[in-house]
This record gives C-alpha cells, structure tokens and sequence, in this order.
C-alpha cells in the first residue's frame, strides 16, 4: 500500500516535471549547444 | 511605559532584519565568488605543454568532481544532502541538466578561443548574466515591483560590467586572433546562452529548498558524464588515455585549478540563492578581473606593453567595479522579495513539497525540530579519498620551469583566504550553511 502511493507521488513529480517550461527550455538549449558544436566541429 | 512595537510588528522588524541580512550575505558570496573562480585561472596558467584543449577541460572536471564530493561531505556530510534529496528528488534531474549544459559550454569556449581569440569570445560570452536576469524576471518574478532605481542598478550594473569585461579582454589578449571566423563568434555566443540558460535550474533549485551543497553534488555527475562524453567522442578513446598518461606532470595543477574552482562555484550558488541569478550572476563574473590580477602580477603577462593597454586594463577594472557596485546596492526591496516568495510557493505547490520547508530553506534556516544529521564514517572516507588522490597526483607533478612573482602570490592568496574565512564564518552564523 505504502510501495504504491510512494510510485504514485514519483510518478506525479515525473509527469510534473515533463510538464514544466523550466525543463523544456534548459533541454532545448542543451539540444541546441550539441547541434551547435557538432556544427562547429 | 508601553512599548512601540506592538505584538505584531515584532515578527515583521525581525523578518526585514533577517532578510536584509540575507541579501548582504549573497552579495558577499557574490564577490567571493568572482575572486575564488579568477584564481582557479592560475594553477592553469602553470600547464604550458601540448595537451588538447578537451583534455585540459576534462582534467579540471575530474578535479572539480572530487572537490564536489568531498568539500559538502565535509562541511555538512553526505546524511544531510540524503535528506535534502528526499524532501525535493526531482531536483536530481535539474542539477544533472545543469551540469551537462556547462559541460557544452566549456567546450564551446574552447572553441570560440581557437576562432576568435579571448578578447572577442570573452565579453560575449559574458553576455550570459544578461540572459540570467531575462530569465530570472520571466520564470522567478526577480525584479518585479523593483522600481526603476533596481532595474537600472541591475540592468545597467551588468550592461556596464559586459564594456568592462570587453576592455579587459581585448587587453589581456596577448596575442591576434586565429582570425575572425563566423564560427568562433556562433561558439561564444552559444557558450554564452548555455551558461545564461543553466541558471534556470540553480533558481529552480533553490526556490524550493535544496542546499547549494547538495545541488552541487548532482551537478557534477552531468557535468563529468557529459565532458567524458565530449571528450570521448572528439578524441577517441585510445588518443585520449596516451594523451591522460603523456600529462601526467600536470594533472595535479589541473585538478587543482577544479578544486579551486569549486570553492568559487559553491560561493556562486548561495549568491544564485540569496540574491537572486539576476544579481548572483553579473557578481560572480568579476571573475574576470581577479583572473587578470593573478595574470598580470604574478605572471606578468602584460609587462612591456604599451600605456595604451594599462589605460585599458584600469578603465575595464574600473567599470567593472562600478558595474560590481551598482549591483551591490539593488537589492531585493520587501516588494520583490514577497513575489520571490510567491514563485518559491507555486514550485513548492507543484511538487508536492511542504511549504513550511521552502519558507524555511528561503531564509537560511532549519524547520523547527528538523534533525541535523551528522557526519558518518562515510563522510571521512570520502574526503581521506579525494585528499589521496590529490596527493597521489601531487607526487608526480612536474614544477614548472616559468618565472612568477612571489609577493603578489603572496598577497592574492591571502585576500582569498580572508574572503573564504569572513564568507563563510557569515554563512555559518547565518545559516549554518542552509
């Protein structure tokens, strides 16, 4: 019971988390930096 | 005779007076900050030979992972950052994108250095306390209902730190360019936003509680995991192993310059805390003018030039210490600090992490019958372990054969010793490093 509210609240801060602009905008420029270098190299 | 201070003006006296003692606090972190990354230039400046710029890069990783570990184990111990984990685990995830954004920018710079020479690539990658006081407004409410007098202290302090910052490094440049390609100025400007944007998790982390000292210790893991990556890919792995074992006379110097580097990062993030990326940041980039101080005095890097390069170098310092200053003096009125706490209360409703915890971590301080975990045998091994390596890697390190001057070594060190001993005794007594 325990084991499965403890997945539940992992699984609520996961889909909090992909769901979040703060993430999205640092993985875009992250993605971009890659792009960037492997441009440059 | 009654008191002026009513039951309920008692708690608002002391939280503007803790408040205020906060931003202080972070300013001082700032400036900390700024002379301990300048120095870690220095030990680097020892490394003379041939070793591929990834190599360099990934050598100072390798020290700076030691010194992310050990340094917080020692300071606080590993139980505690266990417990900051547990409270805020999705942090995990910001710290490691964190890390893995500075590794790419790193390498950038590298790059743009090879392209474009430091005086370019400097100033604009520098750009990036710009782009951490946009991003700062838009997603942490910082400098909202500041006033203009902030605004212009903040914009125009870091505005006027960017000129600087220009002078310094068409100064420091000792050399011309390799020549002015396109590519060069796309990698600095790339660096420039990649550090700008790696903000967003600093703020995000310590908006919602977590320990610098343990957001630290996540970075790292990106941030070598990607630098390995990088290194890997470009080089090769059988290359980069005969390339590791031909520099094995400097590695010590490397990591050193890591380890430095730490003490300054770490400073860097409770500024990032205290005041804000939108003031944290333009403080932690006078960097640069520490970093020519140990240039110019103890390796005499610009001895015989010309006076046209020393009026440079004194109109940079001095705009940079304006911009420095201007910066100093805008802190966070009691308008803006509320839409901080604002910010801190919706990533904490988003989360699912306990609002007392967040309003406590805000201002420096533990929940009221919080347990202090103390240090295991665990903590001691880790830093025994790191000390060994270093000494192991001490052993072999060459001297080097280069002239520098002793009495400016002298002095530098001791300003930084005495900035490490006043910053942190005011972090222990504020926040015992909360």
């Amino acid at each position: 019971m325990e084991r499965d509210e403890r997945t539940v609240v992992t699984r609520s801060r996961l889909t909090s988390a992909l769901t979040d602009i703060h993430f999205w905008v640092p993985v875009a420029v992250l993605l971009g930096g890659l792009l960037l270098l492997r441009f440059i190299h | 005779m009654q008191s002026a201070l009513t039951p309920e003006t008692v708690p608002a006296v002391s939280d503007t007076t803790r408040s205020r003692k906060l931003q202080l606090l972070g300013i001082l972190s700032g400036f900390t900050a700024g002379a301990w990354l300048g120095a870690a230039e220095a030990p680097t400046k020892l490394v003379s030979i041939g070793i591929s710029p990834l190599v360099i890069s990934l050598i100072m990783v390798i020290g700076v992972f030691l010194a992310r570990w050990s340094l917080p184990a020692l300071v606080l111990g590993t139980a505690s950052i266990r417990a900051d984990v547990r409270r805020a685990p999705h942090l995990l995830i910001w710290a490691v994108l964190a890390g893995c954004l500075w590794a790419v920018a790193n390498t950038l710079t590298i790059f743009a250095i090879r392209d474009i020479g430091l005086s370019i690539a400097f100033p604009l990658w520098n750009s990036n306390s710009l782009l951490g006081i946009f991003w700062g407004f838009l997603f942490f409410n910082e400098l909202r209902q500041a006033g203009w007098r902030r605004w212009t202290g903040v914009l125009g302090g870091a505005l006027v730190m960017c000129f600087g910052a220009a002078l310094l490094a068409v100064a420091s440049s000792t050399q011309a360019a390799a020549g002015h390609s396109p590519r060069g100025v796309w990698a600095a400007l790339g660096a420039g936003v990649l550090w700008g944007t790696m903000y967003i998790p600093y703020r995000k982390a310590y908006l919602t509680g977590m320990n610098p000292l343990s957001f630290v210790t996540f970075f790292t893991f990106g941030e070598l995991g990607m630098m390995a990556a990088l290194a890997v890919s470009y080089t090769g792995l059988a290359p980069l192993w005969r390339e590791l074992q031909s520099a094995r006379g400097v590695i010590f110097w490397l990591m050193l310059g890591g380890f430095i580097w730490v003490i300054g990062d770490v400073f860097q993030q409770y500024a990032a805390k205290y005041v804000g990326i939108s003031r944290g940041i333009p403080l932690s980039n006078s960097n640069q003018l520490w970093g020519l101080l140990w240039g110019i005095f103890v390796f005499g890097e610009l001895h015989g030039r010309g006076v046209s390069i020393y009026m440079q170098v004194v109109g940079g310092s001095l705009l940079m210490m304006l911009g420095v200053g201007a910066i100093a003096f805008s802190s966070a009125t009691g308008k803006e600090q509320t839409r901080w706490k604002e910010a801190a209360q919706r990533e904490g409703r988003r989360y699912g992490v306990a609002a007392d915890y967040v309003e406590a971590r805000m201002e420096g301080r533990q929940l009221a019958g919080e347990s202090r975990p103390g240090r295991s045998a665990w903590d001691w091994l880790l830093v025994g372990g790191a000390t060994s390596i270093f000494v192991v890697f001490a052993t072999m390190a060459r001297v080097p054969q280069m002239s520098f001057h002793w009495g400016p070594v002298v002095l530098l060190t001791a300003a930084l010793l005495f900035l490490l001993l006043i910053c942190a005794l005011a972090l222990l007594r504020t926040t015992r490093f909360h």
